[in-house]
């Protein structure tokens, strides 16, 4: 008798994390926790000390003994360049200095403390020039350090009567569209570096062996780092061996520099035929590695007197710091999310990203997104002042709906939850009745309550999806299991998990019965990169649709011999020896999006939230406290309802921790607070009672039932909202960040 | 850092006090390295941050005196409270007699570092490395707390106000060991107050720390004690608003004559904790609340 597979329903369920055991006792090994190889040296970076100069030589002291010690140069690297998405970035610096910190050479050595010494034996000649250190100086152009004019790249964004022929008409357009308008507000809104600080520093070790190179470490994208090395090492796709090791966070910031570090560990792998190992401290990994964009935005809107929006302008500058790496990107999603979940009839979004001599800025969660989202909802606040609107109000009339457009000109059909979010939120918070008695003063204490409204496009912008291609490959193993392979890590987000609950539905096997490859470039295929809030609702799509495609082979071979699914797909393995599925993922057909023109479906969907916050202000010190935060927002559809309430609140206490005290603090181009004392994150203490809602309007095409991409999305909306509420607590209206006690004084003292 | 950078030392649990003096004195005698080490809190951030040039200095001698029992436990005898030097914060948190009489203490314990923190550092520690940021010394210069130090000379007392020479200097010598900080204490209730501006909840340094003790007669200060961190070298005593504080009655005292004595009392500098001109301003602030709570009409 055929039997149907055993009823599961692990989707929907907060299953135990299959990492967690390991991660709570201890046992899980980071890169930094796996025994030396037999042979194993350390390696160190020797970095400018300057942000800009002419690097004349590298000096090595005769009288220090080198003999153990591999001094790996520019010369010795078969092509000095990272490729990314240019690839003027070298791996070591050659000639000039274009930031402080950036590497120079690479020493390595079997006894750490003499390669403290050795660090201290070589003398990096660099003549200082004078260095280009903010967006408008950058812009200014006196002094020229990328291109022809520091500009890394430009975008502009038209519609209606912002959009004719070629920029200068479409501007004139967009200004006569507001020249016609009731009411016009300008605003300039302005963000700051952010540091990641996963927990975990930065680290790699490397060998070499007949197969080629191996590296093993702490990343986000096995095959990104893939490429570095295979390009710059010159060797073809096969001798290239990437692995991810147990994974301390990323967000964003092991997106690119792993691939540095990597090549940088191969390198002195290569050339002292030894394994070596680079571990960073935090000092080095917060000096070094890549930020959150600082951003200017400026943005002059038009309305009529009831409050619905008709026409806005924007402008936004972001810093990229020396060397283009993602910046283009970045910028590129920072734009598309410029107008905020808001209708506008007339738009004119224009970007521009600029070279400085600062370490790269790169990916953080949110992406651009949090910048100019930033700048929408504290504008939308001043818009509801200028009219004297209550700024919810004010939202929900002009939020987006189904069947409206967006800037791009995208018509949204399915899962738009804007409206539910709000609603929910309002509801939860008690905002309208906190919000109509004023701000509650006892003592030198008042208390405010602010909202903001956002949405956040999942997975990758326009046709990124398509040309990517992203694989996963299914295998059937003994015992009715299953086994996923792919190059989507697991960065404590909860990944392997959630891949296990979308695969054990497909196929209608306990969660226990799939297993999760260790994601290494030689065993697992290019899912694409682990980022975009494309994890869950892309990849998870391949996933769920090659186990379908197993579990329906075992059945038909349950129906054809009987047994169970376990015999029957044990049958199946012994007649074939393998059983796979390498399935490619093939975004919704009527996806279209137009690259040179900026037009059309920017994004498949977006997840949205409205984000309410309750603060209490000490009015003698400026020091703000985060007593409440709702957040609603529509996922689509949650798979582990516990580990997406768990994005949401970790990525929304990320956004408090920008918004109120993280800064990092630059003297003439150095960091000067890179450690964990002095870069100031929130602790657990600083955490607010989080009241989070899961609004559930199925994406049709995502896994598990319509599930949307989340990870990025809560970051977006923490600063905007606490803004609002701190300007109900206390009447000061602040426009940049960070909101530092220290800046809401001179705030109230200039005010 | 890892474990495995930390420069090698030779360490030491010595039997007894007299061991440690005896072993203090010569070593600094002969300008030998030598640490004395509680808690670690302090010692094991600066192996981490010391330059690097630190790092092949000679072998030092760190000697444990965590668990010696002359550096331990906390009395009350009548009004006057002796902390051991070696007592830690959590140690000081869960005492019975600094909870029914010296409440202030207790509160400001709460606000160092975090609970891993507090299990580890002493008061002593802190006093040895004499940081004007340090929020356990602050609460000392409120209460006129009296150092106890030992040495091969014999026992030492240093009242708190002469104490602190300059940035990270005080009057002890160096071979003389911190055994014990005494307080005489106000009469149980009087009023008190730990008022930390600090840059997070927890794990935080203090941009500006205020401890307070006063008694009240009527409507006058018979006895008013502050300290407040980070806004000078030194622990600030804030003597001129001491002076004035307890000069008049309290309904005679003003904001403007507040704000000034607390002005010329700080001289906090702009750094990467904070701003100068935020500092002064906070300063200003929790001294008025201190004496507006205490009946001031500011």
């Amino acid at each position: 008798m055929a039997t149907s597979p055993p009823s599961t329903h692990s989707v929907g369920v907060s299953v135990p994390r299959t990492d967690g055991t390991a991660k709570v006792t201890g046992s899980a090994r980071y890169i930094d926790d796996l025994p030396g190889m037999p042979g194993e040296i350390f390696g160190r970076t020797l970095r400018s000390t300057v942000p800009r100069g002419v690097l004349r030589g590298i000096r090595l002291d005769p009288s220090f003994d080198w003999s153990d010690v591999t001094v790996v140069e520019a010369r010795d690297i078969p092509v000095n360049a990272i490729l990314m998405i240019s690839e003027e970035q070298p791996v070591l610096a050659e000639g000039k200095i274009l930031h402080a910190y950036e590497p120079v050479a690479l020493i390595a050595c079997p006894d750490r403390l003499k390669l403290d010494r050795a660090a201290r034996a070589i003398t990096l000649d660099i003549e200082p020039l004078p260095a280009i250190l903010d967006i408008d100086t950058a812009l200014a152009g006196k002094d020229v350090i990328w291109g022809e004019d520091n500009v890394f790249k430009r975008y502009l964004i038209t519609k209606g009567r912002g959009d004719a022929e070629g920029r200068a008409a479409s501007e004139a357009g967009i200004d006569a569209a507001l020249a016609a308008c009731d009411v016009v507000v300008s605003g300039r809104y302005e963000t700051h570096h952010q540091e990641q600080l996963y927990i975990e520093p930065q680290g790699f070790v490397a060998f070499w062996d007949d197969a080629g190179v191996h590296v093993t470490g702490s990343l986000q994208c096995p095959y990104y780092v893939h490429k570095v090395l295979k390009r710059a090492l010159d060797l073809s796709s096969e001798r290239v061996h990437v692995t991810q090791a147990v994974t301390g966070g990323g967000f964003g910031g092991k997106e690119e520099y792993p691939s540095i570090i990597a090549l940088h560990a191969a390198l002195l792998a290569r050339k002292s035929r030894r394994p070596v190992r680079m571990i960073y401290d935090r000092t080095e990994d917060i000096e070094a590695t890549t930020k959150r964009h600082p951003a200017i935005v400026e943005i002059t809107t038009g309305c009529d007197r009831d409050g619905t929006l008709r026409a806005l302008k924007a402008r936004i500058l972001m810093d990229g710091g020396a060397y283009m790496t993602l910046t283009p990107v970045v910028l590129s999603r920072g734009t598309l999310h410029a107008a905020g979940a808001y209708r506008w009839q007339d738009a004119f979004i224009e970007s521009v990203a600029v070279a400085t001599n600062t370490p790269p800025n790169g990916a953080f969660r949110g992406f651009g997104a949090p910048q100019t989202i930033w700048a929408i909802e504290r504008h939308m606040d001043r818009i509801a002042r200028a009219i004297g609107k209550d700024p919810v109000a004010l939202r929900a009339q002009n939020l987006l709906r189904s069947g409206d457009t967006t800037a791009t000109g995208q018509t949204l059909g399915l899962s738009v939850g804007g409206h539910a979010c709000l609603e929910a939120a309002l509801a939860e918070s008690g905002y309208h009745e906190k919000r109509a008695a004023g701000p509650a003063v006892n003592g030198r204490v008042a208390r405010g309550i602010g909202a903001s409204v956002f949405m956040h496009g999942a997975g990758f912008t326009g046709s990124g999806e398509r040309m990517l291609k992203g694989k996963v490959a299914i295998d059937l193993l003994p015992g009715g299991r299953l086994q996923i392979r792919t190059a989507s890590t697991d960065i404590g987000q909860g990944t392997e998990t959630v891949f296990r609950q979308i695969a054990a539905d497909a196929a209608g096997i306990p969660v226990t019965h799939v297993d999760f490859a260790v994601p290494s470039t030689t065993v697992v295929p290019d899912s694409g990169p682990t980022v975009a809030s494309r994890t869950v609702m892309v990849v998870g799509a391949i996933v769920e649709g090659a186990s379908r495609e197993i579990a329906e082979r075992v059945l038909a071979e349950q129906a054809a011999g009987g047994g169970s699914f376990t015999e029957a797909g044990d049958r199946l393995l012994s007649r074939e020896r393998e059983v796979s599925c390498l399935k490619v993922y093939e975004p919704p057909s009527f996806i279209q999006w137009d690259d040179t023109t900026y037009k059309g479906d920017a994004y498949p969907c977006f997840a949205w939230a409205c984000d309410i916050a309750e603060v209490e202000v000490d009015l003698d010190t400026f020091e703000v406290t985060v007593k409440n935060f709702w957040s609603a927002t529509d996922v689509g559809k949650a798979i582990h309802p516990v580990m997406c309430k768990g994005q949401i609140e970790g990525g929304t206490l990320q956004a408090i921790g920008w918004a109120l005290c993280e800064e990092v603090v630059w003297k003439e181009g150095l960091i000067k607070n890179p450690r964990m004392t002095n870069y100031i994150i929130p602790t657990s203490l600083d955490a607010p009672p989080f009241h989070t809602t899961l609004i559930e309007e199925p994406w049709p095409y995502g896994p598990g039932g319509g599930a949307k991409g989340i990870g990025e999305l809560p970051m977006d909306g923490g600063a905007p909202a606490l803004a609002a509420a701190i300007e109900h607590a206390t009447g000061l209206i602040a426009d940049s960040l960070p909101m530092t006690p220290e800046r809401l004084h001179t705030l109230a003292r200039t005010a | 850092m890892s474990v495995s950078d930390l420069r090698l030392f030779e360490m030491r649990r010595p039997a007894d006090l007299p061991d440690v003096c005896a072993v203090l004195a010569e070593r600094v005698s002969r300008s030998e390295p030598t640490v004395l080490l509680a808690g670690g809190t302090d010692w094991l951030v600066e192996q981490e941050t010391r330059p690097a040039f630190a790092k092949e200095a000679a072998l030092p001698l760190v000697l444990d005196v965590s668990r010696l029992p002359a550096l331990r436990g906390i009395t009350l005898d009548g009004d006057r409270l002796r902390i051991g030097a070696a007592a830690t914060y959590l140690d000081m948190r869960r005492d019975p007699a600094v909870l029914a009489r010296a409440p202030m203490l207790e509160r400001m314990g709460r606000d160092i570092g975090a609970i891993q923190i507090q299990a580890r550092g002493t008061l002593g520690g802190n006093l040895a490395t004499a940081s004007p940021a340090a929020d356990g010394v602050t609460a000392l210069a409120a209460y006129d707390a009296t150092l106890v130090v030992h040495s091969v000379r014999g026992e030492r007392r240093i009242p708190f106000a002469s104490l602190q020479t300059a940035y990270k200097r005080s009057t002890r010598a160096a071979d003389e060991v911190i055994v014990a900080v005494e307080i005489d204490l106000p009469p149980a209730g009087s009023p008190w107050i730990w008022r930390k501006v600090g840059t997070r909840r927890a794990q935080s340094i203090s941009k500006v720390a205020l401890a307070g003790v006063a008694v009240r007669e009527g409507d006058r200060l018979t006895r008013l004690g502050l300290g407040m961190a980070s806004v000078a070298p030194v622990t600030a005593l804030l003597s001129r608003v001491r002076t004035l504080a307890t000069s008049r009655p309290l309904r005679d005292l003003t904001a403007a004559d507040i704000d000034a004595a607390v002005d010329a009392d700080v001289s906090p500098i702009d750094d990467i904790r904070s701003t100068r001109d935020y500092r002064a301003h906070c300063a200003r602030s929790v001294v008025r609340a201190f004496l507006r709570d205490l009946g001031a009409p500011v």
